[in-house]
């Protein structure tokens, strides 16, 4: 039950927490996507399934924001987990390096996927701009190695 | 493996249908349904953490505005506090100024060095017996010298000083016990002795036995007095005692003129100034009753000038008896008329004459 409610929390924390630092502390376009970074977190360290189910959700909340494109987060997302799910079987990604490198790949993967949704359903590619797409890569990183860390402490008490 | 594999098939499957249908049909009824319940979900979640963002960072600011108005706070009451203690103080001073304003207009009586004084100390065991004033040798107070005080505008007998300290001296008053004034009553030429009884009242001795006494007559200080200038008003006869057959003269109970709780300032007569003060008031000696006035019409000659002028000459031996420019009496009259009130005037020493 512990665990249920914890998982509760972090997922409604983690929506919080993206809307918050999006509301305030995004520049030019430029945040942290702390849902993608949670999500292959959660993918790489417990399983795809668990990934996809928050990942989901996650990216439904992404949508709700949005004009168009419902359920394009949610399908990103969602496809983010399940990459994860599939990487984690040839690397470790427990460790920070390999970590880092799948949240880089996979935050482009993300902007280029997101385009090509953009693409088909709407006639048009969804282009975040340069500054989004050269410096977020490096802030999720940065994110993803904060989250991993706080996790491997939390999991070493 | 191969289960959580399957299972993460399905649940890419599933997911992944849902969300192309999302995408493909976002016009559609259930899709727009889906979007407003999940918005509905979501939704609070912005619209909380907008306001509670809103709380939380209004908070440095408000709690430096809380801290700056507990300064302020802090400072208007000390400013209050200050205006307050200043209000008490300007009233002390007002009432203060009234009084010496008052006093001003009184004269002391010639021939001696008026100093007014504070009272400093009371002791309530001993009310009508002393008080201690802020006036000591430094200002040139004596032993005996007598001390009185404003009373509806004129100055009354209130005692004299029995103890001299550098500062501060000790005043016995005419109500001590130990206190005796020689006296006269306004209504005749009987004289006799004002003494203390360590209450209210004094008591006048010694007057002739078979006179006729009044309540309501003055009782002034005579110019017998070692201690007090002549015609300074002690008091108002409350009641006369009655005769006793076995005593050879009759008493009246006196209620003093000064109210020896109520004196907040006093003036002693000196007999010396202090270095650097002038000159002393001359005493000038009334023109003798039977003198014949040549221009103005001769005032009335109280009755018992004739025996208060030897004294009054005996006072003035420095001073020639010549005629002089009539001031105010140096003790303002009483409302019966004493005897000797003509025999005072102040002369201004600076006077050229």
């Amino acid at each position: 039950m512990i665990g249920f409610l914890r998982g509760v929390a972090v997922f409604f924390g983690a929506m919080f927490l993206q809307w918050w630092w999006n509301t305030h502390f995004a520049y030019w376009g430029a945040a942290p996507q702390f849902l993608l970074v949670l999500t292959i977190l959660l993918a790489a360290r417990r399983g795809p399934v668990l990934g996809m189910l928050a990942g989901f959700g996650w990216g439904l909340y992404l949508d709700v924001a949005r004009a168009e494109l419902f359920g394009a987060s949610a399908l990103i997302l969602t496809l983010a987990a399940y990459f994860v799910g599939v990487a984690r079987r040839q690397i470790d990604l427990r460790a920070l390096g390999p970590l880092a490198a799948t949240t880089f790949l996979f935050t482009w993967g993300a902007f280029v996927t997101l385009g090509l949704l953009g693409l088909a359903f709407t006639k048009s590619f969804e282009w975040s701009g340069w500054i989004a797409v050269v410096a977020t890569p490096f802030l999720n990183v940065f994110a993803a190695t904060v989250f991993a860390l706080v996790w491997d402490a939390r999991d070493d008490r | 493996m191969q289960r959580e594999t399957r299972i993460a098939n399905i649940v890419l499957g599933a997911l992944s249908a849902l969300s192309l249908l999302f995408l493909s049909l976002p016009l559609s009824t259930p899709v727009r349904s889906f979007k407003a319940g999940a918005g509905y979900l979501f939704d609070p979640l912005a619209y909380h953490g907008e306001a509670g963002y809103q709380r939380i960072s209004g908070l440095p600011a408000r709690v430096a505005q809380l801290l700056r108005a507990d300064i302020e706070n802090e400072s208007l009451r000390a400013e209050l506090r200050r205006g307050e203690w200043l209000s008490t103080t300007v009233s002390a001073l007002s009432l203060e100024n009234e009084r010496l304003r008052r006093a001003l207009v009184l004269k002391a009586p010639a021939g001696r060095f008026p100093a007014w004084v504070h009272v400093m100390e009371r002791d309530p065991i001993h009310w009508y017996r002393s008080l201690v004033v802020d006036a000591g040798s430094d200002r040139g107070v004596a032993l005996n010298d007598p001390v009185l005080g404003p009373r509806d505008g004129r100055l009354v007998a209130v005692g004299r000083v029995v103890d001299v300290r550098p500062n501060m001296s000790t005043v016995l008053l005419l109500t001590d016990e130990l206190s005796a004034a020689a006296a006269y009553l306004s209504s005749g030429t009987l004289e006799g002795l004002v003494q203390g009884q360590d209450g209210p009242r004094l008591r006048m001795n010694y007057l002739n036995a078979e006179a006729s006494l009044s309540e309501g007559d003055s009782v002034y200080t005579s110019p017998t007095s070692a201690t007090f200038p002549p015609d300074v008003l002690i008091g108002r006869v409350a009641r006369v005692n009655p005769r006793d057959p076995f005593l050879t003269f009759q008493s009246v109970e006196v209620t003093p003129a000064a109210d020896a709780s109520s004196l907040q300032e006093l003036m002693i007569l000196r007999a010396k100034p202090l270095e650097g003060e002038g000159k002393p008031p001359v005493y000038v000696p009334p023109p003798a009753p039977a003198a014949p006035v040549p221009v103005a019409a001769p005032a009335p000659a109280p009755a018992a000038a004739p025996a208060v002028a030897p004294a009054a000459v005996a006072v003035s031996t420095t001073t020639a008896p010549r005629p002089r420019r009539r001031k105010t009496p140096a003790v303002a009259p009483s409302s019966a008329p004493a005897p000797s009130e003509a025999a005072f005037e102040a002369v201004d020493p600076e006077e050229p004459r």
